[in-house]
């Protein structure tokens, strides 16, 4: 009962209210100047930013809930300064030039959601500067001059879901570094300088599904993540990582990707991606040592697989890995190919294949893209499917290959120009340049038809993504017509010599 | 650089008569605003609701948001819903969870009022 009193009361205020304040909107008090604000029903979005300010706006109304002062040259703002300001949701204070928090007095604010204090110059965060803060969700810290994890002052947001602490200077995490934050979703500590971690310096992030720690100095693998059981992405691209463990990933089951090129990656425990079964992505390219193909057990989503660059000499069979769509082993050393390797890869676009070292024994339903090697012929049972096949390279295969073969086929590279004669009509010869125009009016072409598809019409809010939209245009244009290369000219003739 | 002019407004480190801000001053996002079929670069302290910003040490960019999310924290985390989607732990859902009810007011999932 009392719910619904509290309820009829709220609304005859905010109607009552909120109509006399449409009425009025520019009443005295609600908007401080400089500021400029909006009216949303009873409460106060005020816009401070860029003011070239010095100090908080005196006389804010109570009843703000949005308050943006970014972009001024605020150096601290006092626990008093932003007195009353209960319905407080968001506030804004990043691009200023903010050195330190409030820490005998916080801010009291305890309806705030987001707080912004990225591209700052803060130092640190003392113990109880975010002590008013108890329903913080989102905390930008970013782009400041923090050498350590805020700690203790990270204790008082039971309530945060996502955090950043990226472009700062910390080299350290503790263990129980954010052993309150129990909701939180998304922890960003990219672009550090993070060298050590606690074994379990993630203790407590139960909910924790996107982990970054892309652009630091890590030279081990983060074996700490074992105890986030939720995680769904994880990035660790551009450190210093040599060696992937066993079983590296045995606490994550719920991982999706996992980002870490760009590291010294020199071996990888055979068991390290074993049951991962919602991980779609895995690249494993340019780690030298890796000489055994890494078991997949338990691993059965996976869409992309890249292992090029290291020194595989044998693969197992993909019996599990139906969902496989792209295959990448160049440059390994593979030197034997089973009759079933790629059996059940029903959903296999492409497989890249170059391979140094020349393949002696070639069972008749050998693949795809085998650049640099000296097939004479490719049997092509059960290549209906293949969108890539890369044949660059092999000089003593003069076979040219129907297109009816390859009913979804794309783009192929043949080692003579002659064998891409089938996919196109080589009656004239033309010359490059003809190719060249040819080729950039289809460009003009496909701008134009972008337009007429999507006509932009600036008053309406449709605004489509340009990007996707020609990456789309793109691809339902390569169904048309097939890319082979190399494109058969006046010196590459279409009679093979 | 041929077109490239350094004289440029606001926060522009670098832009083009043709596309506007093609780099920014530290600490400012480059965002690129739709002006019919062209997109003028444009930089912005923060990014325009709909889009959640990236900080690198060279570059901060603006990414789109979700589809249902008016405002995100990045592609995973959302911080206020569309119309017609409910907030529940950074998600936005079109119904809520059993023990919460749907405020279509605040677009979140909330707890039910005690009786």
């Amino acid at each position: 009962m009392l719910c619904v009193l509290t309820v009829l009361c709220w609304s005859w205020a905010v109607l009552g209210y909120g109509y006399g304040l449409q009425k009025d909107s520019s009443r005295a008090g609600l908007c401080p100047s400089p500021c400029q604000c909006e009216e949303d029903g009873i409460f106060v979005l005020a816009d401070c930013s860029e003011l070239g300010l010095t100090a908080v706006p005196a006389n804010l109304s109570h009843l703000t809930t949005y308050l943006r002062i970014s972009g001024n040259q605020l150096r601290y703002i006092s626990g008093l300064a932003l007195h009353g300001l209960h319905n407080l949701k968001v506030l804004m204070l990043q691009n200023n030039q903010l050195e330190r928090l409030p820490n005998d007095i916080p801010w009291n604010l305890p309806n705030l959601l987001s707080l912004r204090l990225d591209a700052n110059l803060l130092s640190e965060v003392p113990a109880r500067s975010l002590g008013g803060l108890r329903s913080l969700r989102h905390l930008w810290l970013d782009d400041n001059s923090l050498t350590e994890i805020p700690v203790s002052a990270l204790d008082s947001l039971p309530a945060l879901q996502a955090m950043t602490l990226a472009l700062n200077h910390i080299t350290h995490i503790p263990d129980h570094a954010f052993s309150n934050l129990s909701s939180l979703v998304v922890l960003h500590l990219h672009n550090n300088q993070i060298q050590t971690m606690g074994e379990r310096c993630f203790q407590g992030l139960l909910s924790l599904e996107t982990l970054d720690l892309n652009y630091n100095n890590l030279p081990e693998f983060p074996t700490a993540i074992r105890t986030l059981a939720k995680l769904q992405e994880l990035g660790f691209h551009n450190n210093n990582i040599r060696a992937i463990p066993e079983r590296a990933f045995m606490g994550n089951r719920q991982l999706q990707t996992i980002h870490f090129y760009e590291n010294p990656i020199q071996s990888v425990g055979r068991s390290a991606f074993q049951f991962l079964p919602k991980l779609h992505t895995l690249s494993l390219n340019g780690a030298t040592q890796i000489r055994d193909f890494p078991d997949l057990k338990g691993t059965t989503s996976l869409e992309t697989l890249e292992l090029s660059h290291n020194q595989i000499e044998d693969l197992p069979s993909f019996y599990h890995c139906s969902a496989l769509q792209e295959i990448g082993l160049q440059y390994n050393n593979i030197r034997r190919i089973e009759r079933n390797t790629f059996q059940q890869l029903s959903s296999l676009r492409s497989l890249v294949f170059i391979i140094i070292l020349y393949i002696t024994e070639i069972p008749p339903s050998l693949y795809r893209d085998l650049s640099e090697n000296s097939l004479t012929s490719l049997p092509v049972g059960g290549l209906g499917g293949l969108t890539h096949l890369k044949l660059k390279g092999n000089m003593e295969l003069y076979e040219d290959f129907s297109p009816e073969l390859f009913t979804r086929m794309r783009v192929v590279e043949m080692p003579y120009a002659y064998q891409c004669c089938v996919y196109g009509s080589c009656d004239s010869y033309k010359s490059i340049s003809q190719l060249e125009t040819e080729q950039s009016s289809e460009e003009e072409e496909l701008d134009q038809r972008t337009v007429a598809l999507y006509p932009i019409h600036t008053d309406t809010l449709y605004d489509p993504d340009l990007e996707d939209l020609q990456m789309e245009l793109q691809e339902s244009k390569l169904q048309t017509n097939i890319q082979c290369s190399p494109v058969p000219g006046p010196f590459r003739p279409c009679d093979s010599l | 650089i041929p077109g490239v002019s350094s004289g440029c407004q606001g926060g522009c480190l670098t832009c083009s008569d043709y596309n506007g801000c093609l780099s920014c001053k530290p600490r400012l996002f480059i965002f690129l605003e739709r002006n019919g079929m062209r997109q003028i670069g444009v930089c912005l302290p923060s990014c325009p609701s709909g889009f959640y910003g990236t900080r690198s040490p060279d570059r901060n960019t603006c990414t789109k948001c979700r589809p249902e999310c008016d405002s995100c924290f990045n592609k995973n985390l959302c911080m206020r819903c569309r119309a017609g989607y409910y907030l529940h732990l950074g998600k936005c859902q079109e119904s809520c969870p059993e023990s919460l009810v749907c405020s279509d007011t605040q677009r979140e999932c909330v707890p039910k009022c005690p009786v």
